[in-house]
């Protein structure tokens, strides 16, 4: 059986997802061409309801497993969820943002886009090889770089578009690099049979150099310390709700990624990247947590924190266990929840007074009491405070490294306290200051719907995570299955 | 189990915060009343829970149980039994009262009862959890209305309200950082012992005793670590003058009242009822740190001229005396040690309260600048005067027989320390009676005179408390009892597991 | 490492390649400079003017759209060579792949990316 044989049977229903993903992505394109200019806010409903129909869709498919073209397409409950949950990221930027979009301009592109981001995601979640792998990520990141620099008028957005591209660029060539070691040590692109290949032969200084490159290069995505310079540039200059899907949708396909490529193809070699993970999860927590005190610009606050989470997330990858895979499901899904309420409130609230800036957040809880509540209970769901949905996500990762790892556990817990206190200087800013204006801001209602959502799913998830945790279970399981 | 009556309890003040985020913030008279309302149906249910407890079955009472996470072996479990119960009665006795002590906030009053229910709430369910993992969900919920609370309405007289919030909140976070470190060190440790997981008190408590020597030692100090810093524990006790200083009445109230009591409830319902090879390791240390408190925080009372570090310096001081009682790990120890946490609970929140009210009369807080108050406000000098007896132990008031208590349990183990402790009670009484005789008695001040004493809603706090205090000090078996019922079997627990272990 | 030495001489061999190359025009290169030598030589002509000049973006957007389907031929010359053998299924998956072209195509032309202003 060859590559380049057509005649390989392809089960197209096992594509649905994707090819729904692509079919709206590219019916929202058809649709803004022939749409007069100022109809085509209505393109925002159009996408958010696709991908709900599309999200309902992927529920239906639960439990479905298998292999496409000799493991080059994997399909089992771990991707399933992880389209999912990117589809909800989407979803809820799309719902949240769509005043914002249309003060921007360029619906079409915006949400076409958007989709295609969503559909690299997707790809990567299912990616079994090495060529599928960098084809969805390298979709993912071209799609993302125009969406950075879609306010073309605004010198700071194009600043971040040109950040980000050049550094997307040298860290996929590093990526690249690292993959094409691993390709010629083992002769194979498949992860299967890499890590079959893997166990046959003794750890070369080649393979150490390809892991090396491996996490450099993704280590960029998911912003990890010291490979996390671009964010809080790109975070700031990007339009509000392209930062917000860039943090979690980019960071979480990233995750689905690593943890597919280092404990499908790379489990032989362990005991090489374990440690290396271990210390870079403790530095990026330190790091980003200490930088995140001082700013004053929330988006950047932000970036650094979510720099920060990036690191509590990367915890769970160390032991390479079912437990580690389910703990980073699972903080990822809440972390989509807790940044697209924090980003929500940030792009409204830019909406509405043309800041950024942390100290014209004074009196939010008088103008709003809906947005200061939310953006509180954001911040400290992943500053990991119970009752919210954080501190169970960082029970869960936490726990996979008490034995060996005790050190680690010190750092992710401690800073998270420490980074309470710049969460809690936005509370202050928010709670105990008076509004220079204190007009009520007026939140309308699709933005509403998202923020209470958001509030909400943080809530619950913290109180009652037993569902989540079956899922999440359920799919980390299937991880092991092929 | 046909009334969820703990879930009733719990859930009160959160019902009525719901109902304010939807009253008008103009509707003062019903903001006040629906908080009220909510925080009387919790102390009307505990108190009758209190009294339809079966001391002679003892045990777990009340209970619901309900899976939750199975994964971790977690079920939402409430229990009561004869150490709960009283902090429970405690928290709603003084959260009922804080809701009258806050009756004359002006600004901005539907925000600060919404977040004195949920604070309310939070500390009820740590007292009502039977599980280890639920414990932790209500630990943290206190910490961040609080800092609001103290940013918002709290005041700057010596150190600003942000210096104080912020330092109140970060010292309890990083605390419980240890706090959590330890707990899912012992999950983990746990559930690979027994295969499965299991979070519940007991559950986990058989598992956990199992531990080797070591596991034990290293748990139970991270655990003190944590504990601790919420109780208060010398050295770890820097942010509670400066929190309780910056803090709105109320807060201070519920959190010299009960709050730190979850650092001693957790420290003899948690650590020493899983750990006790750890707790025997640890007891002598914690002996000496507790009596270096009360004597530190002691001289630190004499030497201040605000009314809420004499206070504050002095709950420092009474925290102490709860941690040496729990070093002792013998019955009488833990009576006293469970009784003096809820005789202190309401004494200081008495105290509290009072200040509160000097504090809104006169604007000062400052000892010199006041004196012969009792002409002006008697009423209010009678409550002062009453936590004042309370708090040097007099007897015939709540805490003289849990402080003796404590001073026969230490006696017996650390004969020593105890004498040093027993002296603390001499500064005590010195610091207080000092406070109280400057700023009640000796000649009234004429700016002073136009003073209103406390009346209406604001004698609900001293009617409340004070009828505790009494019935407390002249019935010391209402109280002593129930805490036995359930000290006994916690303590024969413990004990049977050091003899198995034979260490220590 | 004999698995490595033809890696090695491959190496080797290039570098002396490249470099031998470089350095046998050095040495026997002609060194009288004059006038006429110093001039450009079919690599364009003098320029006029400041050579800092900003290019039309419409060049760069008719080479994308040029590039775009210059490739898609790749994937169309296979694909004609063994049309006979293929199943129905995989003529739907090419009309598929220049359909989606087909509305870049027109996205751009709609955007004015054809128009030469």
């Amino acid at each position: 059986m060859t590559p380049f044989d057509f005649s390989i049977p392809i089960n197209p229903s096992a594509l649905t997802l994707e090819m729904l993903v692509a079919a709206l992505g590219l019916g929202i394109l058809i649709l803004g061409i022939i749409s007069p200019k100022g109809a085509r806010s209505g393109l925002g409903w159009v996408s958010f309801l696709g991908l709900m129909g599309i999200i309902g869709v992927a529920i239906t498919m639960w439990g479905q497993s298998g292999e496409l073209l000799a493991g080059m397409y994997l399909l089992d409950n771990y991707a399933l969820f992880w389209k999912i949950t990117f589809m909800v990221a989407a979803a809820l930027v799309i719902l949240g943002n769509m005043r914002y979009v249309d003060k921007v301009g360029n619906q079409a592109e915006y949400y076409s886009l958007t989709i295609f981001a969503t559909l690299g995601m997707m790809v990567m979640a299912s990616a079994g090889d090495l060529m599928t792998l960098y084809l969805g990520l390298e979709l993912m990141t071209i799609a993302f770089v125009i969406l950075v620099c879609l306010r073309k008028t605004d010198n700071k957005s194009v600043e971040a578009g040109m950040k980000y591209i050049l550094l997307a660029g040298m860290s996929s060539a590093v990526l690249l690099y690292g993959l094409s070691l691993l390709y010629g040590l083992t002769g194979s692109v498949i992860m299967l049979d890499i890590s079959r290949i893997i166990a046959m032969q003794p750890v070369s200084p080649a393979l150490v150099l390809a892991l090396v490159m491996i996490i450099a290069g993704l280590g960029f995505k998911i912003s990890a310390v010291p490979f996390h310079m671009w964010s809080p540039d790109v975070y700031e200059g990007a339009p509000t709700p392209v930062t917000s899907f860039l943090s979690m949708g980019s960071k979480a396909a990233s995750f689905a990624i690593i943890l597919r490529l280092f404990i499908t193809a790379l489990p032989g070699v362990w005991e090489n990247w374990a440690m290396v993970i271990a210390i870079l999860a403790g530095i990026t927590i330190i790091i980003g947590n200490l930088v995140a005190m001082p700013q004053t610009n929330i988006k950047r606050l932000l970036a650094y924190s979510s720099i920060a989470q990036a690191g509590y997330i990367m915890v769970g990858m160390v032991t390479a266990s079912e437990a580690g895979i389910k703990g980073v499901m699972f903080y990822a899904f809440l972390y989509v929840f807790a940044t697209a309420g924090a980003f929500t409130v940030a792009a409204y609230f830019y909406n509405v007074t043309g800041s950024d800036e942390l100290k014209d957040y004074a009196g939010l809880s008088q103008r709003s009491p809906l947005m200061a509540a939310v953006m509180l209970v954001a911040l400290l769901s992943m500053a990991g405070i119970p009752p919210l949905a954080g501190f169970v996500g960082k029970f869960y990762l936490f726990k996979t490294i008490v034995d060996g790892y005790l050190w680690l556990v010190f750092i992710g817990l401690i800073m998270s306290m420490v980074s309470v206190y710049y969460y809690l200087r936005v509370a202050l800013v928010m709670y105990r200051d008076e509004p220079k204006d204190p007009s009520p801001i007026n939140v309308s209602g699709p933005v509403t719907v998202t923020l209470i959502l958001t509030m909400l799913v943080t809530l619950i998830i913290g109180i009652y995570p037993g569902p989540l945790s079956e899922v999440v279970n359920s799919a980390a399981h299937s991880f092991f299955l092929h | 189990m046909d009334f969820p009556i703990l879930l009733t309890i719990l859930l009160a003040p959160i019902a009525a915060a719901l109902i304010l985020v939807f009253v008008p913030k103009e509707e003062n008279l019903t903001i006040r009343s629906v908080a009220a309302a909510g925080t009387f149906v919790s102390l009307a249910l505990s108190l009758y829970a209190y009294f339809t407890y079966d001391q002679s079955v003892g045990g777990l009472q009340f209970a619901m149980q309900i899976p939750w996470i199975q994964d971790l072996g977690v079920t939402f479990f409430l229990a009561a039994d004869g150490i709960s119960l009283p902090m429970l009665l405690l928290t709603n006795l003084i959260g009922f009262s804080a809701v009258f002590a806050s009756w004359n906030i002006n600004s901005r009053p539907r925000e600060f009862f919404i977040l004195l229910l949920l604070l309310i709430a939070g500390v009820m369910g740590t007292f009502i959890a039977h599980d280890l993992f639920i414990f932790l969900l209500f630990y943290e919920v206190v910490v961040i209305p609080i800092y609001i609370m103290v940013v918002i309405w709290g005041s700057s007289k010596r150190v600003t309200k942000e210096y104080a919030g912020m330092k109140l909140t970060i010292y309890l976070l990083i605390g419980s950082a240890f706090l959590l470190v330890g707990v899912i060190a012992l999950f983990v440790k746990t559930s690979a012992m027994s295969g499965v997981p299991d979070m519940s008190f007991t559950g986990m408590a058989v598992v956990a005793r199992q531990l080797s020597g070591f596991d034990q030692i290293w748990l139970f100090g991270l655990m003190l670590l944590g504990f601790g810093s919420l109780i208060s524990m010398w050295p770890f006790h820097s942010w509670s003058p400066d929190g309780y200083a910056g803090a709105p009445t109320a807060v201070s109230m519920i959190h010299a009242g009960v709050l730190k009591k979850i650092g001693g409830y957790g420290l003899v319902k948690i650590a020493v009822f899983m750990l006790p090879a750890g707790a025997a390791f640890w007891a002598p240390y914690m002996a000496v740190l507790g009596v270096a408190g009360v004597a530190y925080a002691a001289m630190g009372a004499l030497a201040q001229k605000d009314l809420k570090y004499v206070v504050g310096y002095s709950s420092v001081s009474h925290m102490g005396y709860v941690i040496l009682a729990v070093a002792c790990l013998n019955v009488i120890g833990l009576n006293g040690a469970v009784a003096n946490m809820f005789a202190h609970g309401v004494m200081a929140a008495l105290f509290f309260s009072m200040i509160g009210f000097i504090y809104e009369k006169t604007h000062t807080r400052w000892i010199p600048d006041m004196g012969g108050l009792a002409r002006q406000t008697p009423r209010l000098a009678v409550g002062f005067m009453m936590a004042a007896m309370a708090s040097l132990g007099l007897p015939g008031l709540i805490s003289f027989i849990p402080e003796f208590t404590i001073f026969i349990g230490a006696f017996d183990v650390y004969g020593g320390l105890a004498v040093v402790g027993i002296a603390g009670i001499i500064i005590t009484a010195l610091y207080v009676l000092r406070a109280g005789a400057n700023t009640l008695f000796g000649p009234p001040r004429p700016e002073y005179n136009h003073l209103k004493d406390i009346r209406g809603p604001e004698m609900v706090p001293l009617i409340v408390l004070g009828t505790v205090l009494v019935v407390g000090g002249l019935l010391p078996s209402l109280l002593f009892d129930m805490i036995n019922s359930g000290v006994v079997p916690l303590h024969a627990a413990i004990s049977d597991a050091l003899q198995l272990g034979g260490k220590f | 490492m004999s698995d490595w030495a033809g890696v090695f001489i491959f190496f080797t061999v290039a570098l002396v390649f490249g470099a031998g190359g470089i350095l046998t025009s050095f040495l026997i290169q002609p060194r009288r400079a004059n006038p006429v030598k110093m001039e450009e030589y079919e690599c364009g002509v003098p320029t006029i003017g400041p050579t800092w000049v900003q290019f039309r973006t419409s060049y760069f957007l008719y080479a994308l759209l040029f590039v775009i389907f210059d490739v898609e031929t790749i994937y169309l010359y296979p694909w004609a060579v063994r049309f006979n053998n293929m199943q129905i299924f995989t003529f739907i998956e090419m009309i598929i792949f220049i359909f989606i072209l087909i509305v870049g195509l027109w996205y751009a032309w709609k955007e004015g990316a054809l128009e030469w202003k």
